[in-house]
């Protein structure tokens, strides 16, 4: 632990150059806290009046009790890097070599997929990622889509193989096995790697190298670890080799002749493997030493090897002994700092390559080039990424990073909300920063300001804006980019309080838990239903226990979760609809089809866009989905809310007036495509193409009034004469396992209607890896089901994956989507039963 | 797609329209329905010249005969008014002025909101009720003699109400009746013009409670509370039914349907009911621009209303708009597309719309109330006629003073942020020079032309410069129905018929 005063932290957030921010990601359970607790413990800043107080990732009870981190904690450290070590920061990562101190601002991210949107928020702020990976289990679903997720923020990643005790002590795996499994961990990392990042891109190679050092392996949980450097540095003294090209002899393919003292590239009598040689080796003979109690091997070696223990540890045994011992011999926070600090980049450097994705507006503008530069003396430009909820009642923290200028308490800045356009008022506010403070884990220190580079928490900002947004300075920024989350809240239940006479207190506490969660919904039906969706069941629990707890501070009653879904069309219209407006004057006729595959996957990515260009956007149409050209310049919209997964085409030649309708049909294929016929829920995948309008010549008859009701009733007429389907949402599912639970696997998934597409051995173990997909409306209690199936040694993680047809006609009663539709329509309080075609469609 | 664009035209002519007009009552009975004596001696009595009778549709059928008899029997001129431009249920003022009648009788249901410059009286056309069935489901329904419950019932059958009372009360201790509270005609009470409708007052018999609401007016027991009591409803299916359903929602509803002779309890959720209105109470604080419509021009105070609702919404930081439309229809609505709400004034009965068919949600003012007035709270208590909300009336709440703060608040519609209360017009107001910004320029316009932009559609296009400059000419004279220089035409000498 360091104690600083907060003038002393504030010095070292000037040197931007010696700034690392970064994020601990991985799946869940390969132990990102507990590592974490490690550095804490080695590095930690804490004011001085707090030292001795500890504990500082675990801030909620509830994430103590379920073992399980639930919201990410920012820590800061501060480590000194050895004089000979600075040579191996690059230029733009310290102020000069003298300069050796380093503020580290850590980001501890909750594992578990519910909160990946905890992950997502943490890497906004940050520039580099420990990638922690379990050595046993190597990478999984989660560590492939936080990595993901890394990378396209533009985040570097360093790898951490993590629990090498369990492999030593556990699996007792032999020297080359172990090599293997790390070689192929650091393989899969890589090809993840080289999928979603461009080696020519602006951050140019990012792939993980033992050799490079920006590989460490160790043990969390003992406190131990280390990279290739620390090895190297022993024996290239030894050897007299170049401590470069030391590191690379101690991994891959290069082997050692003891005898010969050689090394050659392939495995040959007598050769063994340099990592196997000098570095595993050692470490299993004091496992070895240590565990089988072999007292006078274990003095020699721990000598050998410079450990000097107390007396007291002398006395010591078995995991006790091997744990001090090891964490004499390799520390783990000098290993990973000395990583952090080497191969992770400072804001300066990663400012440069992420002002492009971070920043909406113009390039070239004042805060393009603030943020470009990492410019103290810019306009302000801050990105809040989430809200930390205070000690007091319904106020937050803005917690965010400064990417230009500073931040100070009693400053005037531009509010600027996810809805902001530049030059309207809408979700822009002037205010004042009341307070500026530091986030130290659970503790707070008022600062009077923060440069950019900095991680920061804010008082007073939290009334403007709901989860995120953007402060700056200057009068034309834009904002910077909202954050993409890789889940979506599929889960939903509706909430009443058990007093009626309590729905205001109810209200306020939505209000706050939609603040509080970066992803959660919060929203009030048009049934009068007050619903929270979220990712998933856990996800669901934690919000609705804050909300019951914390938040409204009411019993609250609670419908069972029910999924969202989607209506969409299997064919084209059988024929062609036909609706007039009230006034009898005016017809439209329309057509529905099913939108090509993968466009509405395309549009829920952004990758097509309703504010593309429009040739540009028609020629990606024509070329991948095979549209007409001219067709696909004629997309009129896309809906609902003017950019969801569904088209309205004009196919029409030659209609008079057409134009002056354009808004007008607009509005009303974003009402109907809001509220589908079936049942009212969104459509998908749905493309409306317009044949035929004929108009009275007089405009005031072919008006708002008269168009919008009957745009949305032929709309309607399209929707049901084409085969009308109801999409559900579908999950995929990674269940780990040993072997002989996987039957039960395939029991409850075949009950819950899923279906197995993968099963994989992890190579070197008894696991075994299944991946399935399950309808999310089958879901619930899926995890409890398969433990008690599987005697508990079945694991699930669940990710929204895609929408998928419930087989079955909607019309049949007994169908599942008929049933769908039958109670999503009660549960709305809607007429029963479809609505008849003939309440849309009009005859000629 | 066989079927050409345009069909056969004798189609039109053979096409059966489904209406099915209801059957003349009979001329002996009409005397009796229509309570034409009554109508004759209160005529005769103010010495009334020009009278006005006002029908709803379903009763028009029995106008002509009507009209011949009161004519003959007065000697005053008598008028028809039909075709309400509101709610039949409300007497159309407006409708009288135009053919300057100085009194209106009005028949069939009514939702006895007071009107505020012509004496009228009602005639309910009353309908009789089977009151031995109608006691005896009483009686099955509400086995329970101790238990407290309110009587009341549709106006049409309000002439055998004080046969079913007496003969229930018997039995009944904690029966308590309402008895229906004739606006009077504005001759003789000049006072009652404003807010007479809901007081609570405590009458002569100590401790209990006098409640009139809708023209309705019941004591309550001493020491008892309006929450304890169910409300038996003689009546069919009716607004006047949901109405009270939605003002009383705290109590048990039963009804009787003496056409059909059956009882029921009212099974509509109101809890629901409520909480599909707190939906539109959101959607309201949404709203940026409001249409407040006049959806009466006859009960009285509606103007007060119209302008304290102006008030209310500008304080809010809205913007709003009147409009005048007569009866509401979808298309009419929709032909303004920049109206995010619109608030209906009308009477207690025609208030509560069902919207879900309209473009944009159509509120009551108590909800506009409710979304601006951040000193109102959602209590659960809904008020739907609005002259409750007026000043002076019980349920009326002052706005709050602005501080002038930003106010700000989570919306749970879009799951964004809204501003609440009056926001500082022109935050900067400097004077220093700014360098023009193109994408600044159209910023601090008001809605209306903001909402142009959004359009695609902007009008015609301008064609500056291509067409030739020509001097100016004398147009037209006059109105649409005959310009002065058009031969007939009348001139305009005179306005619109009075």
């Amino acid at each position: 632990m360091v104690n600083f005063t907060v003038d002393e932290i504030r010095n070292v957030m000037d040197k931007k150059k010696n700034i690392r921010n970064m994020s601990v990601i991985a799946h869940v359970d390969h132990g990102k806290s507990t590592l974490t607790d490690s550095l804490v413990s080695k590095a930690g800043i804490i004011a001085s009046q707090k030292a001795g107080e500890t504990r500082f990732t675990d801030t909620r009870k509830d994430e103590q009790e379920r073992c399980i981190t639930i919201k990410s904690t920012a820590i800061s450290l501060f480590y000194e890097l050895a004089e000979k070590d600075m040579d191996f920061v690059p230029s733009e990562g310290k102020e000069s070599n003298t300069e050796r101190g380093f503020l580290i601002n850590l980001i501890d991210s909750p594992g578990h997929v519910d909160f990946s949107s905890e992950v997502t928020a943490a890497l906004r702020v940050t520039d580099g990622a420990l990638v922690v990976v379990d050595c046993v289990s190597g990478v999984c679903v989660q560590t492939e889509t936080v990595l993901r997720q890394a990378i396209s923020e533009r985040i570097k990643p360093v790898l951490f193989m993590n629990k090498m005790d369990r492999a030593l002590l556990e699996l007792q795996l032999e020297m080359e096995d172990l090599y293997n499994n790390f070689s192929r961990t650091v393989e899969n990392v890589n090809v993840i790697v080289a999928t979603y990042s461009d080696e020519d891109g602006p951050m140019g190679n990012i792939m993980v190298y033992p050799e490079k050092g920006t590989v460490g392996f160790g043990s969390g949980l003992h406190g131990w670890a280390f990279t290739l450097k620390q090895f190297g540095e022993l024996y290239s003294n030894r050897f007299k080799i170049e401590l470069s090209k030391m590191m690379k002899r101690l991994w891959g393919d290069q082997f050692f002749n003891a005898n010969t003292k050689k090394w050659a590239k392939t495995p040959g009598e007598g050769y063994i493997r340099g990592f196997n040689k000098f570095v595993l080796d050692p470490i299993y003979k004091v496992f070895d030493a240590i565990m089988n109690f072999k007292k006078d091997d274990t003095a020699k070696v721990l000598e050998k090897l410079q450990v000097k223990l107390t007396t007291e540890e002398k006395g010591l045994e078995g995991k006790p002994l091997l744990k001090v011992a090891m964490r004499k011999w390799l520390p783990a926070g000098e290993a990973l700092l000395q990583m952090i600090c080497t191969h992770l980049p400072s804001p300066v450097t990663a400012q440069k390559y992420r002002m492009e994705l971070l920043y909406e507006g113009p390039h070239e503008d004042e805060a393009a080039l603030g943020i470009k530069n990492c410019n103290p003396d810019g306009p302000l430009m801050m990105y809040v990424s989430k809200m930390v909820p205070t000690s007091d009642k319904g106020r937050f923290y803005a917690f965010g990073r400064v990417f230009s200028g500073k931040v100070g308490t009693g400053q005037k800045v531009r509010i600027m909300g996810p809805n902001y356009v530049p030059g309207k008022k809408e979700d822009l506010y002037l205010k004042t920063i009341q307070r500026t403070i530091l986030m130290m884990g659970r503790y707070i220190e008022p600062i009077e300001d923060v440069p950019c580079g900095n991680i920061v928490g804010l008082v007073g900002v939290d009334q403007y804006l709901v989860k995120t947004g953007t402060l700056s300075t200057f009068e034309h920024a834009h904002n910077l980019r909202v954050m993409k989350f890789s889940v979506s809240p599929v889960v939903r239940v509706a909430v009443e309080p058990k007093n009626p006479s309590e729905l205001p207190k109810l209200v306020e506490g939505l209000k706050r838990l939609a603040k509080s969660d970066p992803m959660v919904q919060c929203i009030i039906e048009e049934s009068g239903e007050h619903i929270v969706a979220g990712a998933g069941e856990l996800h669901l629990e934690i919000c609705l226990k804050d909300l019951e707890e914390d938040h409204a501070a009411i019993p609250i009653k609670k419908s069972d979760p029910v999924v969202s879904y989607r209506e969409t069309v299997e064919e084209e219209s059988d024929i062609m609809c036909l609706s007039k407006s009230p006034n009898k004057h005016n017809r439209l006729f329309m057509k529905a089809r099913p939108l090509t595959e993968g466009i509405a996957e395309d549009i829920d990515r952004g990758d097509i866009n309703a504010r593309d260009d429009i040739k540009t956007r028609a020629r990606k149409l024509a070329d991948d989905y095979g549209w007409d050209v001219t067709e696909a310049r004629k997309i009129w919209c896309f809906g609902p809310d003017t950019n969801g997964p569904n088209m309205l085409v004009d196919c029409t030649k030659g209609v008079q007036y057409l134009n002056e309708i354009k808004d007008s049909v607009v509005a009303g294929f974003q009402w109907a495509s809001k509220e589908g016929v079936l049942c009212e829920e969104n459509m998908r995948a749905i493309r409306y193409d317009i044949h035929d309008v004929t108009l009275h010549a007089d405009a005031i008859h072919r008006g708002g009034g008269q168009i919008i009701p009957t745009a949305r009733r032929c709309l309607y007429a399209c929707q049901l004469t084409a085969k009308p389907r109801i999409l559900e949402p579908i999950y995929q599912v990674e269940i780990q396992c040993p072997e002989n639970a996987v039957g039960g696997i395939y029991g409850v998934l075949n009950r819950r209607r899923g279906h197995v597409f993968e099963e994989s051995q992890v190579v070197g173990t008894p696991m075994f890896i299944v991946k399935a997909y399950l309808p999310v409306n089958e879901s619930f209690g899926f995890t409890a089901d398969l433990r008690s199936n599987t005697g508990g040694q079945a694991f699930p993680q669940c990710v929204f994956d895609h929408w998928q047809i419930l087989p079955g006609d909607p019309y049949e009663d007994t169908s599942k989507p008929g049933v769908v539709v039958t109670e999503t329509r009660k549960r709305k309080g809607l007429s029963e039963g479809i609505p008849p075609l003939d309440k849309y469609l009009d005859k000629m | 797609m066989a079927v050409a664009f345009s069909s056969d035209s004798s189609d039109v002519i053979n096409r059966c329209l489904g209406i099915s007009s209801p059957s003349k009552t009979s001329s002996d009975l009409v005397e009796t329905v229509y309570e034409v004596p009554r109508c004759v001696e209160w005529v005769k009595e103010h010495n009334f010249q020009r009278v006005a009778l006002q029908f709803p549709d379903c009763l028009l059928v029995d106008a002509t005969e009507l009209t011949l008899r009161i004519e003959k029997e007065t000697g005053a001129k008598v008028y028809i008014l039909g075709d309400t431009s509101y709610g039949s249920c409300c007497v159309d003022e407006v409708a009288a002025q135009h053919v300057t009648a100085d009194c209106i009788v009005h028949y069939g249901r009514s939702c006895l909101s007071p009107t505020s410059h012509l004496p009228v009286l009602f005639v309910f056309c009353c309908r009789p009720v089977d009151v031995e069935h109608c006691v005896q489901s009483f009686r099955d329904l509400i086995p329970d003699q101790h238990s407290r419950v309110i009587l009341m019932s549709d106006v049409t059958y309000s002439a055998s109400m004080n046969d079913i009372s007496t003969r229930l009360s018997q039995q009944y201790t904690h029966l308590v009746t309402s008895s229906l509270n004739i606006p009077d005609s504005k001759l003789d009470t000049e006072s009652s013009t404003v807010n007479s409708t809901s007081r609570k007052q405590d009458s002569p018999n100590q401790h209990s409670q006098v409640i009139s609401r809708f023209g309705r007016t019941f004591c309550l027991q001493a020491d008892t509370e309006l929450d304890s009591y169910s409300i038996f409803y003689i009546g069919e299916e009716s607004l006047t039914l949901t109405n009270l359903m939605m003002a009383y929602n705290r109590c048990t509803f039963y009804s009787y349907n003496p056409e059909e002779k059956n009882c029921r309890k009212e099974t509509l959720n109101v809890n629901k009911a409520l909480m599909k209105r707190y939906y539109m109470v959101e959607k309201a604080k949404e709203a940026n621009v409001v249409g407040i419509v006049a959806g009466t021009l006859g009960v009285s105070d509606y103007l007060t209303m119209i302008n304290n609702l102006k008030e209310v919404i500008k304080k809010a930081g809205k913007k709003s708009y009147t409009f005048v439309m007569g009866k509401l229809n979808v298309p009419k609505l929709a032909n303004f597309m920049e109206i995010d709400v619109f608030v209906l004034v009308a009477c207690s009965e025609n208030t509560l719309i069902d919207s879900t068919e309209f473009y944009r949600p159509v509120v009551t003012p108590f909800e506009m109330e409710l979304a601006c007035n951040s000193c109102r709270e959602w209590t659960g208590e809904y008020v739907t006629d609005f002259r409750e909300l007026l000043p002076g009336a019980p349920s009326h709440v002052p706005m709050s003073e602005g501080t002038g703060e930003d106010e700000t608040d989570v919306s749970l519609i879009s799951g964004g942020m809204r501003r609440v209360g009056l926001r500082d017009e022109e935050t900067a107001g400097s004077t220093a020079v700014v360098k023009r910004n193109d994408v600044l320029t159209v910023a601090e316009v008001n809605t209306g032309a903001s909402f142009l932009q959004s359009r695609s559609w902007q009008g015609l296009e301008q064609q500056l410069g291509e067409t030739e400059v020509s001097a100016a000419v004398e147009g037209r004279r006059g109105i649409a129905a005959g310009y002065s220089h058009e031969p007939g035409a009348g001139g305009d000498k005179e306005g619109p018929q009075a």
